[in-house]
Formats: structure tokens, C-alpha cells, sequence
């Protein structure tokens, strides 16, 4: 049940992240044992977002230094992402080259062509709209529908609406009511887009806006959890997997899955234990024994292996779950 | 014989901006004051019931106009207000206390004769006050144990969330569930004609 905020502004003079992060983090009910989700009251995976508009930079490395110049709360995953603003047309190859060095590619479309464009035919993780501004376009079924089919997900940001300006507030009021009625209310995600802490709020007050504004909820919850977690997980699988169908598992003994990346733990559960299923039919691997393995040793094997910082890519190669 | 029901809500303000002004608790000079205390620092001494109530109001009436006002009016009351938690139980009726807790949401600042920026967030919904007391009694305690774990860890930054916190409660109090979130679900008594459904 962790909570996502996918969208926390990044920019060079950062005085004040450490301060925002801290309180997205806020964690005030910590339950004993360590497997439950730790934060009622606080986001447990945030994504650092960078902002590029009009022509692409030459320079593809990852602009979000790592490790953070910060400290960063303990309990808080810090995932890395682009924003890029579609003033210039841009090409698949580009944005993949680009995307590479972060773990989350956006796109903020200006136009309905863009909008169209990105829905369709970019190769991008969130479509994101600045729905502060009033559009002169509509949002079709068709065009949003097919993007979710993709698996790319839209991401309303809440900051800017309820940061007092009363016409900014409208506007996203109203454009989230359309963008929800045309995406019948699958493939949203929410996010902050804070710039400061003063910005933040709850997670469940987020998902009460939500559902006052038409999403109910139940998909306000998903969209906070689930859908970002779903986001974050086909991310990962692009840039890890070939054509995210399949990924070369680290076999022998260790039957889990190799994370490069060391903070996003429990969200391949499902993907992983999707293999594991596919594993024993195929019954290549001759670590498997005859019944599946059970989570808690699934879960141990992943923490000793990512302990191990496994690298080398085995024998077996194991069809991943096809992208959403 | 018609009875109206209430929600309570419990409510935190925090404030996000760094304490400008002196003032600060007795700590030792160079020790900065972790995260977790100073956002839940307690409030500003002429904040009370009084100006939350007028807050919540203003807020229904910009976000909600005079009909929102209306729903929202006859049964609105802020039951309690710690100052020194910053913590407030606030009873709307069972109907329409979703646009209370979206007045508060959108709330970015205490009104005027305190006028600090600050953020509300809505803890507990419940149909009794008895649960929503007990609630802010837990959350206090534990509070004081954060501050105490995060004091006794050198790093100041981070809110030192060690696990030595001991937990009052059992792991069977999990207020966090999917379909009712941080609401108490219904009493079985209560669940008749719903009028108007706004979730």
C-alpha cells in the first residue's frame, strides 16, 4: 500500500528539497514489523523531476546527481525523472537515448497535436498536461484510451491548483473533470508538483480531492498507489528489458530477479511472481524445485542476492509479463 | 425519529516554513531541531476554535459558494482544539464532510490575526468523537516518542525514526485499509437511506 508522488520539482538552486521531502515523508504510525507499509500518513517512493523544454540537450547524462547532495529521509525511495515540454517535435530514438539515464520519462504536451503525438506514437512513461491552463481542446475517449493501452498513464498535479490562485484552481478543477470523464476514470495518476512543503498534502487528502472531483475513492487510491507503482515498474521494465517481453534473469540458485536498481524492491512482486509461474511450466531451470517457491522465499532470495549485487546475466532466459 | 449523524474529523496543521521568529524550545545551541518537531510545532498563540472555525468557513464559501455554505453551516463546530499539538477535532454532518475536508485541504494559510502559512491534513474520519479523541490521544504519544528517539539520534535532518519507538498498539489497529482509508466504517445501525452520495 505505499504511496507515490511522482512529481517533485527538481531545479539547481535546491534549498529547499530536503525541507519538502521530509514532510512527504512524514511517516507517524510506524507498524512493528518491518514487512507492512510503514507510512499511514506519508508517501514511502518519490520521483525527483527535471524539467527540460524546447531542444534536447547534447549532454545525456542524468541531471539529478546521484548520490543526492542531501540527506534524504531514511524510510523515502528517491526515484530520478525527466519531464520534457514537446514545443520541438521529437523523435522515439532521442527520447530513448535520453530516457536511459533516468528511471521515469515524461512528456508535457503544449498543443492537441502534441497531445496526440504523445498519446500514440512517443515512447514515454506519463503523459503530463499543464491543467492550470484553460485548453481549447477537448479530451477524446479514443486518443486516451489507446495511450492506457500502451501503458502510459496521465498524471494530474494538485499543487499548483491548490496553491490559492482562484483561476488556476478552476481550471485544473475543470480539466481533471474532463480528463476523467474521457479516460473513464483508468490510466490517471496523481502527483504533487510541489515546489515547497507548503505545497504538500496527505495522501488522503489527495485522494479526497480526487473524489470529489469525480473519481471516486477507490480509483482515487489506485491512482495514488497503485497506478504510479505500475508506472515505476514499466519504466523499469523498458529500460531493463529487451523490448520489455523479455529479461535474462540471473539463474543458478538465485531464481530472483536482478535489480539494478536497489530502491525499487517490492514493486516486480507481481511481475516476479509471474515468472515464477511461467518458470515451473517451462522447466528450464534446474534450481526450481517441483512446487513453486513461496513468497517469503522468493523475498529472501531477492535480499540476499541484492546484497550479493548479482550483475552477470544468466542462463536462463525467462519471457517477462508483456507491458500494460 | 430522525437523527442526524455527524462525521468527526481529526485534523493536524502543520507548518512547512521554518520558524522565523525566535522563540524555539530549550535545546542545546548548534542542535538543530529535527523535521518531525518543527512541522508539528504548536500553534501560534492567538490561533484557537475560533479561527479554525472561521477558516473551514471561508474556505466552503470560496470553494463551494452559498450552497456549499449552506449544506455545510447548520451542523459545523469545532469540537476540540489543542494548541500545543496543533491537533483539532472538527464535527460536520455525515453528508457533506467531504467538502469540509476539501476547504481544509485547499487551506493554504491561518487567517488573520494569525496569518502563518500551514497545511492541514485530515487524520481520522469517524462517526463518534469517542474514537476520533482516542485516536488524537494515540498519535500524541507517539508523537512524543518520535521527538524523543529523533533528539537522542545525532542527525538532526532526518526524523530518526529508530526502531526502538515501542508501539502502544497492536498491529491489529490498522487504520488504513483500501475502500475506507483513514474512515471508521459505518456503525451497522447507521448504514440507512444514503441521500446523497458524493464518493
Amino acid at each position: 500500500m505505499p504511496f507515490y508522488d511522482l512529481n517533485v520539482p527538481w531545479s539547481t538552486p535546491n534549498s529547499e528539497l530536503p525541507r519538502t521531502l521530509s514532510f512527504l515523508a512524514e511517516s507517524y504510525l510506524i507498524e512493528p514489523n518491518a514487512d507492512a507499509d510503514v507510512c499511514a500518513v506519508g508517501y514511502n517512493v518519490v520521483a525527483l523531476n527535471f524539467t527540460i523544454t524546447g531542444k534536447l540537450p547534447t549532454n545525456f547524462a542524468c541531471a539529478i546527481p546521484d548520490p543526492l547532495p542531501f540527506v534524504v529521509p531514511s524510510k523515502l525511495t528517491v526515484l530520478r525523472r525527466l519531464t520534457l515540454v514537446l514545443t520541438t517535435p521529437v523523435n522515439n530514438a532521442a527520447l530513448t537515448q535520453l530516457a536511459s539515464s533516468y528511471d521515469i520519462l515524461a512528456v508535457r504536451p503544449v498543443d492537441e497535436k502534441s497531445l496526440l503525438l504523445a498519446a500514440t506514437s512517443l515512447d514515454s512513461d506519463i503523459v503530463s498536461l499543464d491543467l492550470t491552463q484553460r485548453l481549447p481542446y477537448f479530451f477524446r475517449f479514443k486518443t486516451l484510451a489507446e495511450a492506457v493501452k500502451r501503458g502510459v498513464r496521465f498524471e494530474v498535479c494538485y499543487a499548483q491548483g491548490v496553491g490559492g490562485d482562484a483561476v488556476s484552481r478552476r481550471n485544473l478543477i475543470g480539466n481533471v473533470q474532463g480528463l476523467i470523464r474521457a479516460s473513464r476514470k483508468r490510466g490517471l495518476i496523481v502527483s504533487s508538483g510541489a515546489a515547497s512543503a507548503g505545497a504538500c498534502r496527505g495522501p488522503w487528502d489527495v485522494i479526497n480531492l480526487a473524489s470529489i472531483w469525480g473519481l471516486g475513492q477507490e480509483r482515487g487510491y489506485e491512482a495514488l498507489s497503485e497506478e504510479a507503482r505500475k508506472v515505476a515498474v514499466t519504466a523499469r521494465l523498458r529500460r531493463t528489458s529487451y523490448r520489455s517481453v523479455v529479461n535474462v534473469v540471473y539463474g543458478g540458485e538465485q531464481a530472483a530477479k536482478s535489480d539494478k536498481k536497489a530502491e525499487i524492491r517490492e514493486k516486480g512482486i507481481q511481475d516476479v511472481q509471474e515468472k515464477r509461474k511461467v518458470h515451473v511450466l517451462d522447466d528450464t531451470s534446474p534450481a526450481e524445485s517441483e512446487k513453486p517457491v513461496s513468497k517469503r522465499e522468493q523475498k529472501r532470495r531477492r535480499k540476499a542476492e541484492l546484497e550479493k549485487h548479482a550483475e552477470t546475466k544468466g542462463s536462463v532466459v525467462t519471457p517477462d509479463h508483456t507491458k500494460m | 425519529m430522525v437523527r442526524i449523524k455527524h462525521r468527526y474529523l481529526l485534523i493536524n496543521i502543520l507548518y512547512p516554513d521554518p520558524k522565523s521568529t525566535s522563540g524555539r524550545p530549550a535545546t542545546k545551541p548548534g542542535d538543530e531541531v529535527p523535521y518531525t518537531v518543527q512541522f508539528r510545532r504548536p500553534s501560534p498563540d492567538r490561533m484557537d476554535g475560533g479561527v479554525l472555525t472561521r477558516l473551514i468557513r471561508d474556505g466552503v464559501a470560496e470553494l463551494f459558494g452559498d450552497y456549499g455554505s449552506g449544506k455545510v453551516a447548520g451542523s459545523l463546530q469545532v469540537k476540540y482544539f489543542s494548541q500545543a499539538t496543533s491537533t483539532a477535532i472538527v464535527r460536520v454532518s455525515r453528508d457533506h464532510y467531504r467538502l469540509v475536508w476539501a476547504a481544509l485541504t485547499f487551506a493554504t494559510r491561518l487567517p488573520n490575526p494569525v496569518g502563518q502559512p500551514c497545511v492541514i491534513q485530515v487524520v481520522r474520519v469517524s462517526g463518534t468523537i469517542r474514537k476520533s479523541e482516542e485516536e488524537a490521544i494515540r498519535r500524541a504519544r507517539l508523537s512524543i516518542r518520535q521527538a524523543e528517539a529523533a533528539a537522542k539520534s545525532s542527525n538532526a535532518a532526518t526524523a530518526g525514526l529508530a526502531a526502538a519507538t515501542p508501539q502502544l498498539l497492536s498491529t491489529e489497529d490498522d487504520d488504513v485499509d483500501m475502500i475506507n482509508g483513514i474512515e471508521d466504517p459505518d456503525d451497522p445501525r447507521d448504514i440507512e437511506e444514503d441521500l446523497d452520495d458524493e464518493g
